[in-house]
């Protein structure tokens, strides 16, 4: 008889990736293959055009958003924005793109396909959607979901999204995701007809395993304090830098009133006039500067956003992780018990508590036939045990490693992308700047001409 | 100045301009004056404010020592000072060095004066005292009362409220320094009343106390005048020149109130925005503790919002310091500009009202009594002095507010100065590529 592992926590050589429920089956090799490709990879190198030879062939965009009534689930009117999503094949080298789709979908729909893309590849980091209600908005901002600024940047968001996924190595092979973009009557249906809704974990399960589990892999740990750090920091500087530009908009704003108190005082005066009037003009116009300095800004904050609810993706990893470690836990240990009760109905002693244990003192012994029965069950059910307890192990090896593999894809995207933005930041500022030395020279020199 | 009685110093009035040592003593009369004291008509016409001559009300030249001919070659004179700046110099006066004076009864500020003339009128080449706020605030009034037919320059606001402002911080005494230092200069500057006897005490005296004590009414014959014109008479029609540059201050006074206040508004939505700042700059340094290869980027662009919020603040401590206070001075300057052309409706009015009760004692006709003439002489006076210190006044004021504003707009201009070269220098440190990790 094997011994019970004393630490069923030791990880074993996880087996080859199989995408739970994959409904491109054939692909499996072609998707192993390529993964094991990424892992050669340079960390320098953009995974984008390497991996994915699917996106060099198409060109997805979501081009235009509208507004639409219909009815609801509960015959309700209601109003709702739908954006088009057309797709491109790029036929020669010369980089000639030919419209092969072009669909209506509505943000529900984008939902729903994230969330069947949650429960099928559970150890992916799944490229976020836009935020569902504007938050963070300073007070120009409108909080409105209808407001075409924030329609507007809604739709670039889902572009992205969508981008994201086909640029993923394994994403971009998923069927569900390839008739989002193709067939647009009965997707809905088609997810639906998966029952991706039944496979996935309930909360309370998710929950439970994270309180509980005794042995997690250190990096994941690790891995879901940092994601908690990172949406609480993101978060605050989010917060923050609204207040900022709520604050900087008022100090262009009140410049406007010298626009008109110049033009007045330059009426009472002679040699004065023309220049007191001609930097009023010039404080017009950096007054009116700040708007397109904070909606560009708000892209920053957009960049930003993504990887805030990136966080919360990369947490979702975390737990899954738990939970499949605990469920290997909680298997090793029923296995552990149902050994040693097997043991102990064999020699006769009785060191655990059981029920049978039990009704045998109280109502006699039981008979040779009747312990051999139930030493025969425990037999089976142990092979059995031991049978899901590898496949468990397996799962649980391979799982972390194509996670880990998917994690580090993820930090390599992060640091590039964060790096963008900052530069972009940077340079947004520096525009600011120098239009900002443009105009208060301007104005200097008509006052020199008072 | 030593001890012993003052010297009859020269001042408008009665005394003709000839009799007058030029007040550049230094130089040759002849490059002052071109030889010649008549006025051109086209440097009055050109100067003046709208109008061709003097207005005399009875069309003749009234008789006396003092002559309308005598306050138009006065403006002449005026003018030509003030082409001649700088190089022939003979005051320079120098607020510095404030110091705080712990006394049992009272703590106050004082303040340096240095002074170096070639004046005849000062004893010695170079002089220093030091003098507070309420000597000044004395000079101020003396200067009222002995040349009330002239503009005084505004003083910085006596009253601080406690509590709100801190009277003896660094900023505050600075702000005010430079205030008294305007002050003193304005006055080293003006023709007339650089010559003031209280003036120079003031600038001299070893104890000013004393100086004070003694009650010295050094009232000009113009002063003397001017004080004892009663109110109560009503101005038949105030002279248009007079009438515009009263309704000129009423509007101007106006816009630089507005202005005031927008510029107050400005500085506090700047604080605003940098406690913000103060804020923001951190929460990347927080998210580059959390980061590998991010950190350094993620600190350099926390630092780089630091240097912002530095240049910030230096910007609106400056705008608090320089800009706001000129202006509370020119608004103040207006005031008492008004009330001087107040008295000089009074005058006029009294004139008026003397002259038409002249006009129907038949009796007395032609012979004009000497104390409507007396009248005709203060209003006369009192309007060519008015003109000549509004001109000045107006070329001042144009200066310093073409000095403020490219000032205001240079300390803007440095402020982005700063945040741009703060924003290029961290470009390189983000693009930097990381090659061991």
């Amino acid at each position: 008889m094997e011994q019970a592992p004393r630490d069923p926590e030791r990880q074993l050589q996880p087996a080859p990736l199989e995408p739970l429920g994959c409904p491109d089956a054939g692909l499996g090799a072609a998707v192993g293959k390529e993964a094991a490709g990424a892992g050669e990879e340079d960390s320098g190198v953009d995974t984008m055009t390497h991996n994915n030879f699917w996106l060099k062939k198409i060109e997805i965009s979501v081009s235009e958003a509208e507004k639409r009534t219909g009815r609801n689930a509960m015959n309700m009117q209601e109003t709702y924005t739908a954006y088009l999503i057309e797709t491109r094949s790029v036929e020669h080298t010369d980089g000639q793109s030919v419209l092969t789709d072009s669909l209506w979908r509505r943000y529900s729909e984008f939902e729903l396909l994230r969330n069947y893309l949650l429960v099928y590849y559970p150890h992916i980091v799944v490229p976020p959607l836009p935020e569902k209600r504007a938050e963070f908005v300073w007070h120009k901002l409108s909080a409105d979901n209808m407001d075409p600024d924030f329609v507007e940047r809604r739709r670039i968001g889902l572009e992205n999204f969508l981008l994201r996924i086909a640029s993923h190595p394994i994403l971009c092979r998923d069927k569900i995701f390839y008739l989002f973009l193709t067939q647009e009557g009965n997707w809905k249906e088609t997810v639906n007809e998966t029952g991706f809704q039944l496979k996935a974990d309930s909360r309370l399960k998710a929950l439970n395993a994270t309180f509980r589990v005794k042995n997690p892999d250190k990096r994941f740990t690790d891995l879901k304090h940092y994601s908690d750090e990172l949406q609480s920091v993101i978060s605050h500087l989010l917060r923050v830098r609204a207040r900022v530009a709520d604050r900087l908009y008022g100090v262009y704003k009140v410049h406007g009133n010298y626009g008109r108190v110049f033009s007045e005082w330059s009426a009472i005066e002679k040699e004065m006039g023309d220049g007191l009037q001609s930097a009023g003009h010039h404080m017009d116009v950096y007054a009116s500067s700040i708007d397109d300095i904070l909606e560009d800004e708000e892209h920053y904050a957009d960049q930003l956003k993504e990887y805030l609810f990136y966080a919360e993706a990369l947490r979702a990893v975390c737990r899954k992780h738990e939970l499949m470690q605990y469920d290997l836990e909680m298997a090793a240990q029923d296995l552990a018990s149902k050994k040693q009760q097997c043991e102990e109905l064999a020699t006769g002693t009785v060191r655990t508590f059981s029920l049978k244990g039990m009704t045998t003192k109280l109502f006699g012994q039981e008979t040779p036939e009747q312990r051999e029965a139930r030493i025969k069950v425990l037999e089976e059910q142990i092979n059995e045990g031991e049978q899901q307890l590898k496949s468990k192990n397996l799962e649980g090896r391979e799982f972390v490693k194509n996670a880990w593999a998917d994690i580090e894809r993820f930090k390599e995207q992060k640091n590039r992308d964060l790096k963008e933005a900052l530069i972009s930041y940077a340079v947004m500022q520096i525009s600011m700047c120098k239009k900002g030395i443009q105009v208060w020279t301007n104005a200097k020199e008509c006052f020199s001409k008072m | 100045m030593a001890g012993g009685p003052p010297k009859a110093l020269p001042s408008t009035g009665p005394h003709s301009l000839r009799d007058m040592p030029h007040p550049l003593a230094g130089s040759s009369s002849e490059e002052a004056v071109g030889g010649d004291s008549t006025p051109s008509p086209d440097l009055l016409m050109a100067r003046s404010f709208g109008d061709k001559d003097l207005i005399l009300p009875n069309g003749g030249t009234p008789a006396g020592t003092s002559s309308p001919a005598s306050s138009s070659s006065l403006l002449n004179r005026l003018q030509l000072d003030d082409d001649i700046d700088g190089e022939t110099r003979d005051l320079f006066v120098i607020v510095d060095d404030p110091k705080k004076h712990v006394c049992t009864m009272e703590t106050y500020i004082t303040y340096r004066i240095t002074t170096k003339s070639t004046r005849v009128e000062f004893d010695l080449p170079e002089y220093s005292v030091r003098r507070r706020y309420q000597d000044f605030d004395w000079l101020r009034s003396k200067l009222e009362e002995s040349q009330p037919t002239h503009l005084i320059p505004p003083l910085p606001e006596k009253f601080v409220v406690k509590g709100v402002v801190d009277r003896f911080s660094e900023e505050f005494v600075e702000t005010r320094r430079k205030a008294l230092d305007k002050f003193l200069k304005r006055i080293t500057d003006h023709p007339v009343l650089s010559f003031n006897e209280h003036f120079n005490v003031f600038l001299t005296a070893k104890d000013l106390n004393a100086y004070k004590k003694q009650g010295i009414a050094l009232l000009t014959r113009m002063g003397e005048s001017v004080k004892h014109v009663t109110g109560g008479y009503k101005l038949r029609t105030r002279p248009l020149e007079f009438a515009a540059i009263g309704d000129y201050l009423d509007t101007f006074a106006l816009k630089l109130g507005t202005i005031d206040r927008i510029a107050q508004r400005i500085i506090k939505e700047e604080i605003e925005y940098l406690v913000e700042l103060r804020e923001y700059g951190p929460v990347y340094s927080t998210w580059s503790a959390l980061e590998g290869e991010l950190a350094e980027p993620l600190e350099g662009v926390s630092a780089c919002i630091g240097n912002c919020s530095t240049a910030l603040e230096e910007l609106t401590d400056d705008m608090t310091e320089d800009f706001l206070p000129v202006l509370r001075e020119y608004i103040l300057y207006s005031d008492s500009m008004k009330s001087v052309l107040k008295k000089r409706d009074q005058v006029q009015a009294e004139y008026e009202a003397k002259l038409e009760a002249v006009a129907l004692r038949k009796e007395d006709r032609p012979k004009v009594p000497a104390d409507v003439e007396k009248c005709q002489d203060r209003m006369e006076c009192f309007n060519a002095d008015l003109k000549a210190d509004m001109e000045r006044w107006q070329n001042n004021k144009r200066q310093d507010f073409r000095q403020l504003l490219m000032g205001m707009a240079d300390k803007n201009i440095q402020y982005y100065e700063k945040c741009l070269m703060a924003w290029e220098s961290i470009i390189p440190l983000l693009q930097e590529k990381q090659e061991a990790k």
